[in-house]
């Protein structure tokens, strides 16, 4: 019970804290900003109409498209591919997981060696192939992109790990039913497997949807919200407001958006897989 | 298609896969594998154009590394890890277990407290700790950053635990009961080594969590309780672009990392999959 306690507290009591920043000017050079509850919309009319915060809204929404999808389905090529039972595929799954569980700091360092043209095994390779590649993460066009591959590399395994275990559990009946049938492998995907997979799927999207609004190691070390704020996200935003510069009653403002997003995702996915005990 | 002829190319399928998942697992590990390479060559030989894939390696970076103040950064994310994740167990264990013995009437609202607290962006924690801190005086120190990976170790012992206590059945402690002990002793004696396992993959699980993390250590901490991840970062932006040095860090940071995932596996995948949706 005292456990219960710790955690009510240390969860609610932020966010409250939070929402009641989001109320007040607070300025980290203006002291006396800090309990001014006179306008306690303001901040939220200026979010409306902050074209900074409604760009940020856009890149996230393009990043977390990309994110997902790319990670679905490269997830479900993997796990297609890795669910067979032999021994070898067993032992190199082990290795599709490590770029999950490095810590993204150290991610975000190799993905800026593979960037950095000088350094990059990837442009000598481009190279002496006789093409020319722009240097993407400070490319206007290319910036986002760079951070989505980099962000797919990091998280397909988690897709793909959630489906191959689901694959798993799937009843060999199925798939001796079709075979019967004559289906060929292409129906079977389509058909059979495909359609017993919606719900992991579902549910495997909706946690990396959770995760790449949270996306803030990739950015801050590979192009630093730019060129200009091409790669800003909204996450990215309120870390600039708060503490480069020091707007925090803004910037809470900004994140109890991003809070409110990812309660109701959170709602979601609880609603899909059931509500943690009585469930299978 | 006779059965002979059906068998050879079911073999034939089967080496191609083979074929096909070894060099994705080899594209998938360059990356990795380049910044190992890095950490163990000279500058002279990271610029070099080809590069090198022979070279003469050099433990110049690593001990570079730890002659500078790397080393307490290192210290401060053993010292810091290894502390929130004693305490998340000493406070998350008893808790789950209460939680997963007695029926409570807002289950609800509980799971979907604990999933949306881990779900969070951080930086929705790092308002409120960073104005309460300042006003404490816990900015840049180990105890702040510990309190803060507490938070949301805590939720994970406790998401993570519940579920392995459902599973454990009620007739073992009921029996020790029956014999006279009490509530705490059944917990202590009989809970406590069955689920044993379980505990050790939990706490694995917090010590990487606050291992791995970036962005509260980068916020709340300026020097004093710098963290390795933080420290490794610096170097790319005060020290100008020793990348020997920067890949050896990342070398370093990764390490525990990777021996505890190995160790673990089987857990980890449980702990980041079904446990993280299921509980």
């Amino acid at each position: 019970m005292p456990a219960l306690a710790v955690l009510f507290a240390v969860t609610l009591a932020p966010t409250a804290f939070l929402i009641a920043t989001s109320l007040t000017p607070l300025d980290l050079t203006k002291p006396q900003t800090i309990g001014d509850f006179s306008q306690p919309s303001r901040n939220f009319h200026l979010l409306l109409e902050d074209r900074r915060f409604l760009n940020s809204l856009w890149v996230q929404a393009k990043l977390s498209f990309w994110t997902v999808s790319l990670q679905l389905l490269i997830g479900l090529g993997f796990a297609l591919l890795l669910n067979m039972r032999s021994s070898l595929l067993q032992a190199l799954r082990t290795v599709f997981l490590i770029p999950m569980v490095l810590p993204p700091i150290v991610i975000a360092i190799i993905w800026k060696v593979i960037y950095t043209p000088d350094i990059s095994p990837l442009y000598w390779a481009i190279q002496s192939l006789g093409w020319h590649m722009p240097a993407l993460i400070t490319h206007a066009d290319w910036a986002l992109t760079a951070i989505i591959i980099a962000d797919t590399w990091e998280w397909f395994p988690f897709t793909m790990l959630m489906i191959l275990a689901a694959l798993q559990m799937m009843p060999e009946e199925h798939a001796d039913a079709a075979r019967v049938d004559g289906a060929s492998p292409f129906q079977m995907l389509w058909f059979v497997t495909l359609p017993y997979l919606r719900g992991v799927l579902l549910v495997a999207g909706l946690f990396r949807l959770i995760d790449s609004i949270k996306a803030f190691p990739l950015i801050y070390i590979l192009t630093d919200g730019g060129p200009g704020t091409l790669t800003e996200v909204t996450n990215y935003y309120g870390f600039v407001q708060a503490f480069n510069f020091g707007f925090l009653g803004y910037s809470s403002a900004i994140t109890v958006v991003l809070v409110a997003f990812t309660v109701i995702l959170s709602w979601l996915i609880l609603r899909l897989v059931g509500w943690g005990r009585d469930v299978e | 298609m006779s059965s002979r002829a059906f068998a050879y190319r079911r073999a034939a399928e089967r080496r191609f896969i083979y074929a096909l998942v070894i060099l994705l697992a080899a594209m998938i590990m360059l990356p990795f594998v380049w910044l190992v390479l890095m950490s163990f060559k000279t500058n002279d030989d990271i610029f070099a154009f080809p590069p090198k894939l022979l070279f003469v390696p050099t433990l110049d970076n690593y001990v570079g590394l730890w002659s500078s103040s790397f080393r307490y950064s290192f210290l401060n994310s053993a010292v810091v890890s290894v502390t929130s994740t004693l305490l998340a167990l000493l406070v998350g264990v008893p808790g789950a277990y209460a939680l997963s013995r007695m029926s409570i009437r807002q289950e609800k609202p509980l799971s979907l407290l604990i999933l949306a607290s881990r779900m969070a962006p951080p930086i929705a924690f790092t308002i409120p700790y960073f104005l309460a801190y300042r006003w404490m005086g816990l900015l840049d120190t180990k105890l702040g950053l510990i309190l803060i990976y507490l938070t949301f170790n805590i939720s994970l012992v406790v998401w993570l635990m519940r579920s392995f206590f459902d599973a454990c059945p009620r007739s073992l402690e009921e029996a020790a009961w029956v014999d006279g002990a009490s509530l705490w002793q059944g917990f202590v004696s009989i809970m406590l080594p069955i689920s044993a396992p379980g505990v050790a993959a939990t706490a694995i699980l917090c010590f990487l969590y606050s291992w791995n993390d970036f962005f509260f250590a980068l916020i709340l901490t300026r020097n004093h309780a710098m963290t390795a991840p933080v420290a490794v970062v610096n170097f790319m932006n005060y020290e100008g672009w020793e990348w020997g040095k920067i890949a050896a860090g990342g070398a370093m940071v990764m390490l525990p990392v990777l021996v505890f995932s190995i160790v673990v596996r089987k857990f980890l995948i449980q702990g980041m999959t079904t446990g993280a949706v299921k509980g």
